[in-house]
């Protein structure tokens, strides 16, 4: 059987899968670009000039609009709706929310993984399935009585009734870092408890900085999903001290039965709130990066 | 062991909060104070109610309002989470086709106490919107603050170019059989990618470059912007009385004539097929050139005309003429409901007899959105579109001409859309023939003897 | 050439004949107290905000539940309702095709990109940017295929006519519609899918690769018999959380077809949906979740015990 390519021998499958990487660089990149190229247009000449490619009629007004740099006459003379944003103040609120979900859940789902992976106890791999048909939970069911409990502990309008349900774990995280925590190799383990180490020791000095790798994964996922939260904090959240960006950019979408979104505010909205998730992506990838091929074994 | 699984089924089936109270011993209006939470969905009217509110605390110190706006599509959720947990607002914008729900299950105060108390005249709206809001128990539960009705956006770029004069547009008539004047109109002004237009010889009804007219979706079993307006006026009545009628009438050969006249655009290649039609809306077709008429309501107007380009010139006609010599138009209306499990009750009725009242429907109409229900009010809309370079009379002459129908409203909306909907997609894509709409029809009305 | 190649793995014996004499840490009540104590900030959010929604739930898909006056209970009538439903026959069909055609494309390209990175390109831009499509919200995701690819003004019907090809109504036309839809999600998730699966390449000790590129062995064989058996764990993982949440798809077709045309897309949790908010069925949508939620966790527990995944090679 001939194999796809063979790296050191013919350059040509190296080039081939460099080909393929390209293409798919391409279709993740293309409908970006066609965001950015809509966010830069006026929404009222939008449709006049439906096939270019470029900005249709320049203009900054959706990212201005956005910002809340935009005053209502300019807004809805470009199609927008002049409501107000306090960008920054929603931003804020957004890292805020993020973050402390972030924290929580990976911290706590580390240690949920560590018992289900490392220790032995009867019972285990019930429990564990346990916590795996939560994945499967139908959001029906959660909605109602997760707002309920945040109402009745009276954290309506607050940052805690927020994150509170997602704030002790994720099915996902559990399961993910579970299945990473599997496949440490028992020798250092075993290593560490000859020399007479408990199992907090072993989880925080040795089992977390291991999977630093995976806990990186995951807290960027964890937060990229607390980021992208819309129903929750639309419903529990309506104060403008505590409203998060996606709910706050909500106002791009269309507003009236049949109407139609603010088509260059929403784009330029949904640009500018992954921004901050590409930062963090930046600065935390590296690593993620670094720490290839580690060989457990000193 | 018995003890413990009735004590967890008695925790399961706690309800989740306690049930809406119901109404205090009558307040009187001095004791109205507090602050009243009152939502809306458009955000392009949000600024008129925030005037409004501004100045109803000026009038009444004691009472502030705090607006809240969530677009249509979260809207409902919501309000039906804010229901369930006790949390709605005090006041919120109603919707006909919500209400119903609303009030058989008691979530919606009746006002009917109130407006006798306090002398609200329901006669001081257009004719016809304060009756939509009785339900089918006799009770009041909103107090008109809009209507509207529909007419045919379209680009007279393309209306001039094919020699369309407004006067004639606005003389169209219509008939089953062959369409009338409106049929021609329509189909002079399809246009395919050779140039060809819909009623000359060699005419590609498979590469149309522009339509004539725009379908939106099938129109379900309402059809408020899609085929209501030519079913009307066929003479067709949709149901045996309106409101709360318990027959209806898809089986009427009035019904069932214009839809297949309807459909029979599409298979001449004037209109778009169900397939090409979904997507984005009619009206960004007809601002992107795709189309050149398209019907849909004044509550797009703004929209509409501020998308005018080189390209696109908008405008406004009135619905055609049909058979029974007159126009149509449904005649939709929104009102305010108070929550029954207000904990603001006078301090929330206080603010809807402001928002019913002139003074906020003239600050309402002045920011030309839509038309306030009180006719003096919706006058000064109609200048206020006027001034913006809308001309609106297009929707305004179905109120003067009194060609207006009220929607019809019954029980089981819900049901009756899950059958309509599915069996006019089937007749409008030409998998089901017209006459599949009669057992519709039947499984419809088994509903309300069921 | 080398085809048969003997990979040094790990045995999983090797760690059980070393027993300290003095401290037991392994097995026995101690472990176990250590173990529920780890567990326990887990454990009470688990309880709280799944379980007891999840066992209220079940409850209510007993009872007719208006979500505005008492539930009442009904016993199994919602579930002979389900049976003799078609709409939820036809959504169950419509959500497996759905699920196959977005689920087969999206391991494959995820496996495949994540494979190229981790061979060719570890660089953290291309593995951003191929994460980018995952950090659009599901909302503006949908808007944006909406468009791009409407069959009237949409830039793919343009690129199509380009080389001659009539334009397709995506997501009008009722075959093409779950299709495009399981499309649109393949371009959000590949990439984040992606990253899973090359966090788990990452996992695998360079030793093996390095002993195998000793014995010289070739792409192919080093594929086969060292990255998938230790990607195991990962790619169950992947496949288990891709395919729940390809169930539950919701978002895109509420904001593009809306079930439509004629229900070809109405997907099991729209239809859960539409009778839970808008109908006021919420016992029977209940009922229909539940049915859902039996599938699924079905479908996990089959996966689970197929590919042993609770094991790995290297503990």
């Amino acid at each position: 059987m001939t194999a796809p390519f063979k790296i050191r021998r013919v350059p040509m499958g190296r080039m081939a899968a460099w080909a393929v990487l390209i293409l798919f660089i391409v279709i993740s990149l293309f409908p970006l670009y066609w965001m950015l190229r809509t966010a830069l247009s006026n929404n009222r000449s939008l449709f006049a000039d439906p096939d270019s490619w470029l900005p249709v009629d320049f203009t900054w007004g959706g990212f201005k609009r956005v910002l809340g740099l935009s005053s209502v006459a300019e807004a809805q003379a470009e199609g927008g709706s002049g409501a107000s944003l306090q960008f920054w103040l929603y931003l804020r609120n957004s890292v805020i929310v993020s973050t402390s979900i972030t924290v929580g859940q990976v911290f706590f789902s580390a240690m949920a993984a560590y018992s289900f992976s490392r220790l032995q106890w009867r019972g285990r791999n019930a429990v564990f399935f346990l916590f795996l048909t939560a994945l499967m939970v139908p959001p029906i069911f959660t909605l109602l009585p997760n707002f309920v409990l945040v109402k009745n502990l009276g954290l309506l309008n607050t940052f805690a009734g927020i994150i509170l349900p997602f704030f002790f774990m994720t099915p996902f995280a559990v399961f993910f870092l579970r299945q990473f925590f599997l496949g440490i190799s028992r020798e250092v383990e075993e290593a560490a408890i000859i020399d007479g180490a408990s199992h907090l020791r072993i989880f925080f000095r040795i089992i977390m900085p291991m999977s630093s790798a995976p806990v990186a994964t995951l807290a960027i996922l964890t937060f990229i999903n607390a980021w992208n939260e819309y129903f929750w904090p639309l419903l529990v959240a309506q104060d403008d001290n505590v409203r998060v960006l996606t709910v706050a950019l909500g106002v791009f979408r269309s507003q009236t039965p049949q109407g139609s979104p603010d088509w260059a505010g929403l784009m330029a909205a949904a640009l500018v709130s992954a921004i901050p998730i590409v930062v963090l992506f930046m600065v935390f990838g590296r690593r993620v990066v670094n720490s290839i091929g580690f060989s457990g074994i000193k | 062991m018995k003890k413990r699984y009735a004590l967890i089924t008695a925790l399961l089936a706690l309800p989740l909060a306690v049930s809406a109270c119901s109404a205090d011993a009558t307040e009187d209006a001095d004791s109205a104070s507090g602050e009243v939470s009152y939502w809306l969905w458009d955000a392009n009217q949000q600024p008129a109610y925030q005037q409004c509110a501004t100045d109803f605390t000026a009038k009444n110190p004691k009472i502030t309002v705090k607006i809240s706006q969530k677009g249509w599509d979260d809207y409902w959720s919501a309000i039906t989470t804010g229901m369930v947990s006790g949390t709605a607002p005090d006041v919120f914008t109603d919707h006909l086709s919500k209400y119903t729900d609303f009030f058989t299950k008691h979530q919606v105060l009746p006002l009917d106490d109130l407006v006798a108390r306090d002398n609200v005249s329901t006669a001081s709206f257009e004719a016809g919107l304060a009756e939509l809001w009785v339900g089918s128990d006799g009770k009041r539960y909103g107090l008109p603050k809009d209507w509207d009705t529909v007419g045919v956006f379209h680009n007279k770029k393309l209306t001039d170019a094919a020699g369309l004069t407004p006067e004639q547009l606005g003389a169209l008539a219509w008939n089953p059989t062959d369409g009338g004047t409106y049929e021609k109109a329509i189909a002079h002004l399809t246009v395919d990618k050779s140039g060809k237009r819909g009623d000359e010889a060699g005419f590609d009804k498979g590469n149309v470059k522009t339509y004539g007219l725009w379908m939106n979706s099938s129109g379900s079993g309402f059809g408020q912007t899609e085929w209501s307006m030519y079913a009307l006026s066929n003479g067709w009545t949709a149901t045996d009385k309106n409101p709360w009628g318990t027959h209806y009438n898809y089986d009427s050969p009035k019904f069932q004539e214009t839809i297949k006249w309807w459909k029979s655009l599409i298979d001449k290649g004037y209109m778009p097929t169900l397939a090409n039609s979904t997507g984005l809306d009619g009206l960004t077709q007809l601002a992107a050139g795709k189309v050149a008429m398209a019907t849909n309501g004044d509550w797009n107007t703004s929209s509409v005309f501020g998308n005018k380009s080189a390209s696109f010139e908008p405008a406004v006609a009135p619905t055609p003429v049909g058979p029974t010599g007159k126009r149509a138009s449904v005649f939709n209306g929104l009102a305010d409901s108070i929550y029954a499990g207000t904990k603001h009750k006078e301090a929330a009725w206080q603010w809807v007899k402001y928002l019913a009242s002139a003074d906020c429907q003239n600050v309402v109409a002045e920011k030309a959105v839509v038309f306030p229900a009180i006719p003096a009010a919706s006058e000064v809309a109609a200048k206020a579109f006027a001034a913006k370079g809308a001309n609106v009379d297009a929707f305004t002459v179905h109120v003067k001409d009194k060609t207006t129908s009220l929607p019809w409203i019954t029980a089981h909306a819900a049901d009756i859309d899950a059958i309509m909907k599915p069996a006019m997609d089937a007749v409008m894509s030409g998998k089901a023939e017209v006459d599949s709409l009669t057992k519709a029809n039947t499984d419809i009305n088994a509903l309300f003897t069921g | 050439m080398a085809d048969t190649v003997t990979i040094p793995v790990p045995t999983a014996s090797s760690s059980t004949h070393v027993k300290p004499k003095s401290r037991r840490l392994r097995g026995g009540w101690r472990e176990a107290g250590v173990a529920w104590l780890f567990l326990l900030p887990a454990l009470l959010g688990f309880l709280v905000f799944f379980l007891y929604p999840t066992l209220r739930g079940f409850y209510l898909s007993f009872t007719n539940y208006d979500l505005l006056t008492a539930p009442q209970w009904v016993g199994g009538k919602n579930f002979e309702k389900l049976v003799g439903d078609p709409l939820f026959w036809n959504s169950l069909k419509v959500t497996l095709e759905y699920v196959v055609i977005n689920i087969g494309v999206q391991t494959f390209v995820a496996l495949g990109l994540a494979l190229l990175m981790h061979r060719l390109a570890k660089s953290t831009v291309i593995r951003g940017i191929i994460l980018l499509p995952y950090l659009i919200s599901s909302v503006v995701v949908a808007l944006l295929w909406y468009w791009m690819a409407d069959v009237n003004l949409g830039v793919i019907n343009q690129v199509l006519g380009w080389i001659g090809v009539d334009p397709i109504a995506f997501f009008g036309e009722g075959t093409w519609a779950i299709p495009t839809i399981a499309m649109v999600n393949v371009w959000k998730f590949m990439g984040y899918t992606a990253l899973l699966i090359f966090a788990g390449l990452q996992a695998i000790p360079a030793t093996l690769y390095e002993a195998a590129d000793v014995d010289g062995a070739n792409e192919w064989t080093v594929f086969w018999r060292i990255t998938v058996p230790m990607l195991r764990p990962v790619l169950t993982l992947v496949l288990i959380l891709t395919i729940i949440g390809s169930w539950q798809i919701f978002d895109t077709v509420a904001i593009t077809t809306k079930g439509g045309p004629i229900n070809s897309t109405r997907v099991i949790q729209y239809y859960i949906f539409d009778q839970a908010f808008s109908r006021y069925n919420f016992g029977y949508a209940s009922a229909i979740s539940v049915v859902l939620f039996l599938i699924l966790a079905g479908v996990a527990f089959a996966q689970m015990k197929l590919t042993r995944s609770d094991e790995s090679d290297l503990a």
